[in-house]
């Protein structure tokens, strides 16, 4: 469309794109590397202290004698969390967003040169957030949210795009029921109200409570990723 | 927090579409945004402030369009749009729901000259 103005011509020019299409463009090629390295990866995000870490350390400690497992690290500032899950004998690698409050898709593509072998599954901790980390695609086969029960079952209803886009849902910290006001049928009725298909378990990586269950549907989806890729 | 970044992209896409089309000066961008998004206006807009000088859009403004979040239903096959992103039918009460809009964050036009 175009108009006089003045001497000067103004245009108005359709565009109709994603304001976070250069995120996308960089998604679907990390997508095309996790392909080609033939495993299922898993972007776990949930708030600072809701247990994202000592869920990998659970998961990792179950799965590794089966599966090849690399973990990519997201924390703002430090390594903390890394060095005590490569203590576990696991290969970590470290993203420090130094400012920023999530993982995007070019922060990924960074560290991705830096996988020099075939992984059977890599799980990627995002930073702990509940609202910026679930807009940003990085290239995952699935977002996977934890909520821990100290933080209270209202909270699907409080964030709700996380527990809309995750597939899979957490309940963590189930060690705490008898101590703490968190109602597990409540937590979940909130959180098939932003997701019906959502697939929820109920752990404590305290205790290991749970963990037989994850293993299974992580194990399952590996392999279907693995057939998928074949095809 | 993450607006800034995101406004970023937003001011990087409208300077490489105003240069793809012979626009030095950027008067508008007309946004769309859905309810179901994790973006807030009125972060964007004070990141843009400072995000666009000396650069294509240095005096554009941002038009907002709010996108309302409307779904459908799987069972009585109706459309609602709803307030707040319960997934439920506001008819019927199933849960099995298609998410119609909502979740749009994306540049609809520019104007310029």
């Amino acid at each position: 469309m175009r108009c006089m103005k003045g001497a000067e011509l103004m245009k108005k020019i359709k565009v109709l794109k994603p304001v976070l299409v250069s995120n996308q463009q960089r998604a679907r090629e990390n997508r095309n590397i996790f392909d080609r390295i033939n495993c299922l990866v898993i972007n776990i995000i949930a708030s600072p202290g809701a247990g994202k870490t000592s869920f990998i350390k659970n998961l990792v400690t179950g799965m590794k004698k089966t599966y090849k497992i690399l973990v990519i690290e997201g924390d703002i500032k430090g390594q903390i969390d890394s060095e005590s899950i490569s203590r576990l004998g696991v290969d970590v690698i470290q993203i420090n967003t130094a400012t920023e409050c999530h993982l995007d898709a070019f922060m990924t593509a960074q560290v991705l040169p830096k996988i020099k072998k075939n992984y059977d599954l890599i799980l990627v901790e995002n930073i702990g957030n509940l609202v910026c980390p679930a807009e940003f695609d990085i290239g995952e086969d699935f977002k996977l949210a934890i909520l821990s029960t100290p933080e209270g079952d209202d909270k699907p209803l409080k964030y709700p795009l996380l527990f809309h886009l995750a597939r899979v849902v957490v309940i963590n910290k189930c060690d705490l029921l008898p101590y703490v006001d968190f109602r597990p049928e409540v937590a979940k009725r909130n959180v098939r109200k932003e997701n019906p298909r959502a697939v929820i378990f109920e752990v404590s990586s305290k205790t290991e409570q749970g963990f037989e269950k994850v293993f299974k549907y992580v194990s399952k989806e590996i392999n279907a990723r693995k057939k998928k890729n074949k095809h | 927090m993450h607006e800034f970044g995101v406004t970023k992209s937003l001011v990087d896409l409208c300077n490489q579409e105003a240069a793809n089309n012979g626009i030095k000066k950027v008067h508008r961008i007309h946004l769309k945004v859905g309810r179901f998004t994790g973006f807030s206006p009125d972060s964007i807009q004070f990141y843009f402030e400072h995000l666009k000088v000396n650069t294509r859009c240095s005096s554009a403004s941002i038009v907002f369009e709010e996108i309302p979040i409307k779904i459908s239903c799987g069972k009585c096959h109706k459309r609602s749009v709803i307030d707040e992103p319960v997934l439920l039918c506001p008819n019927c009460g199933s849960d099995k729901i298609d998410l119609i809009s909502g979740r749009e964050f994306s540049v609809a036009s520019i104007e310029g000259e």
